[in-house]
């Protein structure tokens, strides 16, 4: 205590300062303990956190299977010559397919046209049977047809050239992030290189991070007084994107600083670009964001990035700095703006010589004025698709893989089934007909059930209601046909010209009430031929033929053509009290349009991977039906309901006088117009009504039929083949006599007839010409059967 | 010595042969098949007798490119061009026909039936084309199981040279 008092300079010290007065003479140790906690901290903190980010940013990185939206495609269009296509149509076409029409077609994608002379530059792409590269050609058309066509360059068969396929919808995935993946070596170089020089010009030699590139920007920054540059490398903006955030805070620049460092450390400079191209955010369509320069580039341009013209690459590369700030749909002037900036960077780096940058900007902006739509172009017919895949692939599957799905749509006879759909119904109401009235048209390839177009609403493009494929109305007369077919097949009791009774009937019906249909004249036309019956649609015949083949049959018949439903099995039935959707009375007409060979009805004809792998093909597969050749009789009937029955105004509704099959149909109370036609080569339904069901005062050939006639006014009409099969031949027959007679006789008209069905007896006009000569008759009559 | 050291040798390869556990050859109707029981005798039979609808020389282009892959045993590349050539002319008889044959290397033989009848409905129904419809069906009826439907059509397909043309 003592020595204590003895030392009075020294300071009170408080009790437990002993370690102070200990560690002042260790002021370097202090400062090194606190340096060893703060490596300490370092170490416990940062490097979990450092370890962690990595983890994040490898995870993203690598493990980031975009989800790739599939892709739908229209069918691929064939050109050769002796095609029959109108010019029309060939611009339709080319235009769905996103080409540009230029001065020349220098690059694929464009064309250029004078008179009926066109010049195409066909992209490179991926067909279902294979990749083809660009190649440029050259067609003639004359009058609806293409007279000649020539290969100019790239490799391509002569004589036969496809162009690349409309793309008509895209299958999203979830979380709707929407892009078209590209391969670095497929983005244009002046995009790569343009890029660097505008965002990142030390991208080639920096770590992730660029102190240059900061400074530069801190410098630009202050001499501007606000924020006019930006530090970040390629590489953190990439990382930016990952994780969407635009908080503009120190600790996320620090995590996007060390990511990108991280990122650096893991993978090389290719791999991080190819994932930047991909991945920039580039714009916002609806729901659906667009990532990367692949779909950025269709959805502005409407055309593949390989494509675009150094004034469009500018315009992208200008747009990563804020894609809604120069969005240029919403901001034109202000996009243009930044895109001659860069345009001007471009210069400044000798990426562009003045120039070739005077041209560019001399270029508008060049963005299609609606971007491609973003669900589909066709939903109606895009909901088929949809339909056909779900029975082989996975919802997920068509919204994530990216796959390449290639359909059977012809988007000229596309667009043209949606004017007729469209203009018929303002033609309808200028008629007097119900405003709201409501349409579905179905237009499929005969010989191979592809199906063309398909319409399922007054609307254009909108997506609701599809009537094509849901809307099960009564099909009317529509019907009749299958009962006459099945009368044909029985060859002993029916031909086309056996005499039947159209006079009034009384049924009972099974809750016992009465049913009399009556005819839509309301008069009955007593004895008839079978075929005047069909021809003229009269109920009550088509009645007693049909109670006496027998309803159940009838229904049987309708699975045979492929359509399975419940059917009621009751008389009315054979009048049409049957309701089925216009997508099924298509495939039920198309086994009879065919000849009697039923094919599935398809809209797909093949599903790809995004690098062009066949995932499965669905080909053409056919089913001969029996009794062919009541099929064929039948469809000589159905030619006369145009010549001369129920349809015989459909001529002049086409201004065309070319043989064609059809059929009209109405229901009680005009609630339902049906119209079913064929030619050699297509097949069409088509029906109007209204949607709740209310009479709507329309007939089979008041409108329907004219919804129809617009349609095939445009697309090529090929006369309907009325070649008999074996076991069928036309004769010359005397139909009041129901006899055989010969051309010159009177009377005379020319049916066909199931071998063994033809009439027995000759009229006695034959019978004269026989006695005269006896031996060429002979030959005429029976010469074919040896 | 030589002779019998080489003939030795052959045995042995013959005997380690027999030995082998190749897998069973599958007893499809190969391309060969088609040849012998379809083409060559319907080509024989025909002996001039010829009746060919003019192609269009897109189709014969894709026709010729069929014919490619399949003597490459590319079987379904070669459906794709006769499925892209029967886009343009849905009625050609010979691309149905072709079609048919490819099916039936296929081991396809309901289709190969489907398509040879289609061939025939809407072709010549004479000639070396029909010859080859009805040897199809009768190959194809034989691999379904219908000896006598099989025999039927044979006998039918040499009727293809004397039969005139109907249903006109």
């Amino acid at each position: 205590m003592a020595r204590k008092a003895g030392k009075p300079k020294s300071r009170p010290r408080k009790p437990g300062s002993r370690k102070a007065v200990r560690k002042k003479p260790g002021l370097l140790r202090r400062s090194f303990r606190l340096l060893a906690l703060l490596i300490g901290l370092g170490i416990g903190l940062c490097v979990p956190w450092v370890i962690w980010l990595d983890i994040q940013v490898r995870d993203e990185f690598e493990g980031r299977i975009w989800d790739i939206p599939s892709r739908v495609y229209a069918r691929p269009l064939s050109l050769y010559s002796g095609k029959p296509i109108s010019k029309e149509s060939l611009l339709l076409e080319l235009k769905a397919s996103g080409y540009r029409e230029k001065p020349t077609a220098s690059v694929p994608g464009s064309y250029s046209v004078n008179g009926n002379n066109f010049d195409i530059n066909r992209r490179a792409f991926i067909f279902e049977d294979g990749s083809e590269p660009a190649s440029r050609f050259r067609l003639q058309l004359s009058g609806n047809t293409i007279r000649t066509l020539g290969v100019v360059s790239g490799s391509g068969t002569p004589g036969l050239v496809r162009l690349d396929p409309a793309e008509i919808a895209s299958i999203y995935p979830l979380h709707d992030e929407d892009r078209t993946l590209v391969a670095l070596k497929d983005v244009p170089e002046l995009l790569i290189t343009g890029l660097q020089a505008v965002e990142d010009r030390q991208f080639k030699h920096h770590h992730g991070v660029s102190f240059r590139s900061i400074a530069r920007a801190f410098v630009a920054n202050m001499k501007a007084a606000r924020a006019v540059q930006g530090g970040s490398t390629l590489t953190q903006q990439l990382v930016k994107n990952y994780f969407l955030s635009n908080e503009r805070t120190l600790i996320r620049k620090v995590n996007e600083a060390i990511m990108a460092v991280l990122l650096e450390w893991h993978y090389d400079k290719a791999q991080i670009l190819e994932a930047y191209v991909n991945e920039i955010f580039m714009g916002q369509q609806g729901k659906h964001a667009i990532h990367g320069f692949g779909r950025a580039s269709e959805f502005y341009f409407d055309r593949p990035l390989q494509d675009l013209d150094p004034q469009q690459i500018a315009l992208l590369v200008g747009m990563v700095r804020g894609a809604s700030l120069y969005n240029p749909r919403r901001n034109p002037e202000r996009a243009l703006q930044r895109r001659d900036q860069v345009l001007d960077i471009f210069g400044i780096t000798g990426l562009l010589t003045q120039t070739e940058i005077n041209n560019a900007k001399s270029h508008p902006l060049g963005v299609t004025t609606k971007p491609r739509s973003g669900g589909s172009r066709y939903p109606a017919f895009v909901d088929l698709v949809r339909r056909q895949l779900r029975r082989d692939y996975q919802a997920s599957d068509l919204s994530s893989e990216g796959l390449k799905i290639f359909t059977t749509l012809a988007p000229s006879e596309q667009e043209y089934a949606q004017k007729a759909v469209s203009e018929g119904l303002y033609d309808l109401k200028q008629r007097g007909l119900p405003a709201d009235l409501q349409a579905a048209l179905v237009l499929a390839d005969v010989a191979s059930g592809e199906v063309r177009a398909l319409v399922g609403d007054r609307v254009a493009g909108r997506n609701g209601f599809n009537r094509a494929l849901d809307a099960r109305r009564q099909i009317g007369s529509v019907i009749k046909p299958l009962v006459y077919l099945l009368a044909l097949e029985h060859v002993d009791d029916y031909n086309l010209i056996t005499p039947v009774k159209d006079e009034p009937i009384s049924l009972r019906q099974a809750d016992g009430k009465i049913w009399s249909p009556e005819n839509y004249d309301h008069k009955s036309h007593g004895e008839i031929p079978l075929m005047d019956a069909l021809i003229h649609s009269y109920n009550q015949a088509t009645v007693q033929v049909g109670l006496s083949v027998g309803v159940a049959n009838l229904i049987r018949k309708i699975k045979q053509l492929g359509v399975v439903v419940e059917i009621p099995p009751v008389p009315a039935s054979l009048l049409g009290a049957v309701e089925l959707t216009p997508i099924e009375v298509t495939q039920m007409y198309q086994s009879l349009a065919a000849g009697g060979y039923s094919v599935p009805l398809r809209s797909v004809t093949a599903v790809l991977t995004p690098q062009g792998a066949l995932l499965s093909r669905y080909p053409l597969r056919f089913m001969p039906l029996e009794n062919r050749e009541a099929v064929a009789l039948l469809s000589f009937a159905l030619t006369r309901v145009v010549e001369e029955g129920t349809a015989k105004a459909l001529h002049g509704l086409l201004g065309n006088d070319t043989l064609i099959a059809g059929k009209t149909g109405t229901t009680n109370e005009r609630r339902d117009s049906w119209f079913v036609g064929y030619t050699r080569d297509r097949v069409a339904v088509s029906w109007v009504g209204l949607d709740d069901n209310r009479p709507a005062s329309v007939t089979g050939g008041n409108a329907a039929m004219r919804v129809w006639a617009r349609l095939f006014r445009k697309v090529p009409i090929e006369a309907v083949d009325l070649r008999m099969p074996d076991g069928a031949n036309f004769v010359w027959v005397d139909i009041r006599q129901q006899a055989l007679t010969e051309p010159s006789c009177p009377e005379a008209v020319q049916i066909p007839f199931i071998e063994g069905s033809e009439p027995q007896r000759s009229t006695k006009c034959l019978e004269k010409q026989a006695g005269k000569n006896k031996e060429s008759l002979w030959r005429k009559w029976f010469g074919r059967k040896d | 010595m030589d002779a019998k050291i080489k003939l030795l040798g052959a045995l042995i390869i013959l005997l380690l042969a027999a030995c082998s556990s190749q897998p069973p050859v599958p007893v499809d109707t190969t391309h060969q098949e088609v040849d012998t029981r379809v083409r060559a005798p319907a080509s024989e039979d025909s002996a001039g007798v010829q009746v060919y609808s003019l192609q269009n020389p897109a189709v014969k282009e894709l026709t010729a490119q069929a014919q490619l892959a399949e003597n490459a045993g590319k079987l379904d590349q070669a459906s794709g061009y006769l499925e892209r050539a029967l886009r343009i002319e849905p009625r050609d008889p010979q691309l149905l026909q072709h079609m048919a044959e490819i099916k039936l290397q296929k081991a396809d033989y309901q289709q190969a039936l489907n398509f040879a009848v289609r061939s025939y409905d809407i072709g010549p129904r004479v000639g070396e084309i029909c010859s080859r419809n009805w040897r199809t069906i009768s190959v194809a009826r034989e691999h379904l199981n219908d000896a006598a439907g099989a025999s039927d059509a044979e006998a039918r397909a040499t009727r293809c040279m004397n039969t005139r043309p109907k249903g006109y």
